[in-house]
């Protein structure tokens, strides 16, 4: 395309409105008269809509063009107008001004040209005018993205303002460099129409008059404006009107720590963080269509002139997290800390490891200590800890300590990689950390968490440290249901990590419920192969036991290791991982040892793992359903029992409720037995909700008949003796033109027929897929030969469109789940050709 | 119904005809040379506007198949037969009432994949001169048809006795000279002759004011698309060959198309771009709405294709 240079006029041509993705229909000018005087702006309206107005704001050094995608999304009845600041886009440049002016200008052009009730949103430098503004204007919502209404204390100026204000004119005005830094934050597509309205210096002043408007200290002429700003925000909050931040999680100049510093002034902000978006992230992600659906959802569809009528859910942010704990009562409540605190004088083993053993006098006595560190140290209620503590005594002092405090614990999986890890804590911007020397230097060198302040379980230097006996005793908080206790990720073996919030309710109903299900004996131990489930012990007051060797590799724990663990700890039940299992057996070479219950959990367990486990330990063995935000669901009784496709589950937990309702519709009337469809979820130790993801949130969570369901992801059904049958993923599910088939539905006679693991995945479009077959090979992806094809063919109940080898991915978590969302690209890409 | 079917001799246009006047249809069949057909034949040039218009006369459709189906004739030959033949061919048609064009989803090929696709635009300008002048023709029929018109795509058909696709590969097999891009892996979506007479009788059938057929291509399919080299193996078991086609990169087949058509002194090269690329990359289509608007779905499939033709070769031998 040749280069075009728009910039030596000062409005585009409707080719280059075309060529941007709006419609030329949308800009017109508008004079705005304030004491500043009068200045003609251009604005991107999008007409008459019936649901109401959203006014958006850009920030520096963009303009109007910022909110395409919630501009173009605008057809679903909302009118969106964005807006061009004085001296930016293609607005005039009639000189400097200053926050309190632009705050007075958006002010006047509302009253103007919007009437009545709307909607605010806002980016970068544009949060702190439109909050400024919202003071004077009847604000219904307010929306922002990567934004501050003020510099958090333990933040420096943001690098990259500092190094624009300390040469502003060289950076801002003379040379395109802070404009063209800025449109280098997102994709390449949107360079040019950022770019447009800054190509001279003359119209660039208003960058950099922008920049050296930025208050920093008291002193500055813009200060007071800022602190309105600041002030008018939590008075929003607090006066109940919605606020939503769309966050991207890789922004260099508002970081995670601005978000922090938003949600303390408004607690009751929904938030969606991206984690793969940066400054621009209204450019990055499709942000119109969230902003629409959150609009409809929190002041109800088609009005912005009327107050949405549920207005006291706002009032306390964890009040719709209450219903569904409504056999939690204040009364009967016993924190998931009650146990530990009970054997406090038992001199009896609580934890053996491969990192020693505690008894469970030593680890009241430590966790105790502590957790008055902590709070004399400074941590209040609710505060989040990141937890940087391996799996073992250092892990269970912590975390109860920690929740003595009345801290939120965040714990992600160090199979996330460092990438994972430092996404999963920096989002969810813990104040404070605990590590141990070696886990505080990693910290440290990835920037884990950056501004939390850190404890130590050994000596540190710059961390607090947690071994030594507390100064003086403090005051321990009491903990209730609704408080948050932990963030807990997701393993992100199927998709990307996702942050889980638990309320201690949930936690308490968690261990309560594995009592009454399980009913681990607290004379005996359980031994686990999946390292966090021995935070059920304190809290259960059974002993734990972790096996010799790595705890963060249980595909390496064989049958000597399991057996030793099980009779030097008088275990008599077992939680294993899948990978686990099946060394266990691979390795047991006909010994035997004795158990009586085995649990097996994290992924379908075949029928032949669980018989011979069975062989293995005598014990009964149960694989009830479940996932990190609800586990478990049900009993897991039919490990054993053979049906003909699927993995049978067990009936649901007393208590818990599954619904199996119709594939891609969970709102509707749930299916009749034998029949199949997606699993929703109920029960009061299931999660709270998502840390942060207001969508994911909003499209996993199913409201019905004043209950929150959980839409697990799953696909399955109910047989005639109750039992869950787990058939997939959702997302695995192929949706052919004859209608939409569930993996297992298809695999299942493959795999009984030809004895060989196979994976079936879906190849083409959503409504239009063909089924390709693909059996476990070694080397790349390519077709079989022809009588195994034909053989595939005979054995399938559904036409097969081809039949591949190669290796199938499993995840890295359990290494036992089929990655067959990677198998599937792979094999589109092969029959796709070249 | 009376009915003119254009270029009867061909598997397909035989394939319609028959099937027609099996259903009770008065069929008279427009072609050079006898169709082998149960219907009557009426022996004409589809250039000879005069000759067809008066076989067309007293029918009430015509259904037009015949082409020149080779990659590289001169092209005013291509412009006489493909694009004035079809302008004949409409002419006739709207004496009788009914048009319906046989084209072919190459007129949509970009030399990229169509991986579960409706019809696209026949905006095909390459080099293959028949899939351009079909491109053309497809052009001329839906330029404001002035009576109920419906275009039908079949997507590579294929049957006992063909001598196109089946005939080429049995016959390169059995000299040792088969050879397939990127061991045929690429998902090609094909139509048994019986299944594509079928749907072009009901693109017939539904013919009429106020069907959502009209003024439209249809690209029909027998819908179990696979992959190239699995289409082979099973056309070739059907043959009793032994032989396993060889294997090239799909670039140097492209490459070497490219020269081998350029270099090629006859109307038929072994190998062009434009069909090393045709069976280098997927092509299959989204049936739903085809199918629907048609009332239409295939009844023979692959399988039992495969065992007729395999029969056919065993009776043939």
């Amino acid at each position: 395309m040749p280069r075009r240079r728009t910039g030596s006029t000062d409005r585009p041509a409707a080719s280059d409105w075309e060529r941007w993705g709006i419609d030329p229909t949308w800009h017109r000018r508008v004079e705005i008269t304030t004491d500043a005087g009068t200045v003609g702006w251009s604005v991107l309206d999008t007409g008459p809509g019936p649901a109401g107005t959203i006014v958006c704001v850009h920030g520096n050094p963009t303009w109007g063009y910022l909110w395409r995608d919630l501009l173009r999304a605008s057809t679903a009845g909302w009118r969106v107008v964005a807006v061009d600041q004085t001296g930016m886009g293609w607005s005039d440049r009639p000189g400097p001004r200053t926050l309190a002016q632009r705050v007075a200008e958006l002010v006047a052009f509302c009253e103007a040209e919007v009437p009545g009730p709307l909607v605010l949103a806002a980016h970068d430098w544009g949060g702190p005018v439109a909050i400024g503004a919202a003071g004077s204007l009847d604000v219904r919502a307010v929306v922002l993205t990567n934004t501050a209404v003020a510099k958090p204390g333990s933040v420096g100026v943001p690098p990259l303002i500092a190094v624009a204000r300390s040469a502003i004119d060289l950076t801002c005005a003379r040379t395109p460099l802070f404009v063209r830094g800025t449109a280098r934050m997102t994709d390449v597509r949107h360079r040019e129409a950022l770019n447009a309205p800054y190509r001279s210096a003359a119209r660039r002043a208003a960058v950099a008059d922008f920049v050296a408007d930025i208050p920093v200290v008291p002193g500055d002429r813009s200060f007071a404006a800022l602190e309105r700003s600041a002030a008018n925000f939590g008075a929003l909050d607090s006066r109940g009107i919605p606020v939503l931040l769309l966050w991207g999680g890789r922004d260099p100049v508002f970081h995670d720590r601005f978000l922090a510093d938003l949600l303390d002034r408004a607690p009751h902000a929904d938030v969606h963080r991206f984690v793969d978006a940066g400054h621009l992230v209204a450019l990055d992600e499709p942000i119109g269509n969230i902003i629409i659906d959150w609009l409809d959802d929190r002041l109800g569809r088609g009005s912005t002139t009327e107050i949405a009528s549920d207005r006291s859910e706002l009032e306390d942010p964890t009040s719709s997290d209450a219903s569904t704990m409504s056999d939690a009562t204040d009364d009967s409540f016993s924190p998931i800390t009650t146990a530990l605190a009970e054997r406090a004088d038992d001199p009896s083993c609580a934890y053996q490891g491969p990192d020693g053993a505690r008894s469970w006098s030593a680890l009241d006595t430590a966790a105790g200590r502590i957790a008055h560190r902590l709070v004399s140290a400074g941590v209040k209620p609710g505060d989040r800890i990141a937890m940087l503590v391996p799996p073992g005594v250092a892990m269970l002092e912590a975390v109860y300590g920690a929740w003595r405090a009345g801290a939120a614990v965040v714990i992600a999986d160090s199979a996330l990689g460092a990438a994972g890890l430092r996404s999963a804590f920096r989002g969810a911007t813990p104040a404070w950390m605990i590590g141990t020397p070696r886990t505080l230097l990693a910290a440290r060198a990835l920037r884990l968490a950056p501004g939390a302040r850190a404890f130590s379980m050994g000596r540190t230097p710059g961390a607090i440290d947690l071994s030594a006996p507390a100064a003086h005793s403090t005051l321990l908080p009491e903990l209730a249901p609704q408080d948050l206790a932990a963030v807990v990720h997701t393993s992100g073996a199927t998709g990307a990590a996702k942050p889980v919030r638990y309320t201690h309710a949930a936690l308490a109903a968690q261990r309560d419920v594995v009592r009454r299900a399980f009913t681990p004996d607290p004379t005996h131990g359980f031994i686990s192969s999946f390292a966090p489930f021995i935070l059920l012990g304190p809290a259960l007051g059974v002993p734990c036991v972790l096996p010799e060797g790595d705890v963060l590799a249980p595909a390496e724990l064989d049958f000597d290791r399991f057996a030793d663990a099980c009779r030097s700890s008088d275990s008599d039940i077992a939680w294993l991982s899948p990978a686990s299992a099946r060394t266990i057996v691979r390795t047991a070479n006909g010994r035997s040892v004795s158990l009586r219950l085995v649990m097996l959990a994290g992924a379908p367990i075949p029928t032949e793992l669980a018989e011979a486990l069975q062989r293995i330990t005598g014990a009964e063995v149960r694989a009830p359903y479940g996932m990190t935000e609800a586990m478990p669901v049900t009993d897991g009784v039919g490990a054993t029992v053979r049906v003909p496709v699927g993995t049978d589950t067990g009936r649901p937990l007393p208590g818990a409720e599954i619904l199996i309702v119709p594939f891609r519709s969970p709102g509707a009337d749930p299916v009749a037995d034998g029949i199949w469809g997606e699993i929703l979820v109920s029960c009061p130790w299931m999660r709270a909700g998502y840390d942060r993801r207001w969508s994911i949130e909003e499209s996993s969570t199913i409201h019905r008949d004043g209950r929150i369901l959980h839409r697990t992801g799953d696909v399955g059904m109910f047989d005639t003796l109750g039992h869950l049958i787990q058939l997939g993923r959702l997302q695995h599910v192929i949706t052919t033109a004859e209608g939409a088939l569930p993996c297992a539905v298809i695999e299942q006679p493959i795999t009984d027929q030809l004895d060989s693991e196979v994976a079936a995945v879906g190849v083409g479009p959503d409504g239009a897929q063909v089924i390709v077959i693909v059996l476990a090979a070694e080397g790349p992806l390519r077709p079989a030969d022809h009588g195994t094809t034909a053989a595939v063919r005979a054995a399938s109940a559904h036409p097969i469109a081809a039949v591949l080898t190669g290796e199938l991915p499993v995840d890295i978590r359990h290494q036992s789940k089929i990655r067959r969302d990677l198998l599937a690209k792979g094999a589109s890409t092969l029959l796709a050709g070249r | 119904m009376k009915v003119l079917v254009t270029g009867a001799s061909s598997l397909l246009g035989r394939t319609v005809a028959d099937l027609l006047v099996a259903r009770g249809d008065e069929v008279t069949c427009f072609q050079r040379s006898p169709s082998g057909s149960t219907a009557s034949d009426h022996l004409g040039d589809i250039t000879d506007r005069a000759a067809l218009l008066a076989a067309a006369e007293g029918h009430e459709a015509v259904i037009h198949l015949a082409a020149l189906v080779v990659p590289r004739a001169p092209w005013s030959q291509m412009q006489a037969i493909n694009i004035d033949g079809t302008r004949n061919a409409r002419s006739a048609a709207e004496r009788c009432g009914r048009f319906i064009h046989i084209s072919s989803p190459s007129v949509a090929f970009h030399d990229d994949a169509s991986v579960g696709e409706a019809a696209r635009p026949p905006s095909y300008t390459g080099d293959d001169g028949y899939t351009r002048s079909k491109a053309l023709a497809e052009q001329v029929v839906l330029a404001g048809p002035r009576v109920p018109t419906v275009v039908i795509r079949p997507h590579l058909v294929w049957g006992p006795g063909d001598t196109q696709l089946i005939g080429r590969i049995v016959d390169r097999a059995r000299a040792g000279r088969l050879v397939l891009p990127d061991h045929g892996a690429a998902l090609i979506d094909t139509t048994y002759a019986d299944d594509a007479a079928a749907a072009i009788v009901a693109a017939l059938d539904v013919c009429a004011p106020g069907s959502e057929a009209l003024g439209r291509a249809w690209v029909v399919s027998g819908g179990e698309p696979r992959p190239l080299c699995d289409l082979v193996g099973s056309i070739l078991l059907a043959a009793g060959v032994t032989a396993h086609p060889r294997s090239v990169p799909a670039p140097v087949a492209a490459i070497a198309g490219r020269i081998i058509g350029r270099l090629w002194p006859g109307d038929e090269p072994p190998l062009t771009h434009f069909a090393a690329r045709q069976l280098s990359v997927a092509h299959w289509f989204d049936q739903r709405e085809t199918r629907r608007v048609l009332g239409w779905s295939p009844e023979v499939g692959l399988d039992e294709g495969f065992r007729r033709l395999a029969r056919w070769f065993d009776a043939s031998r």
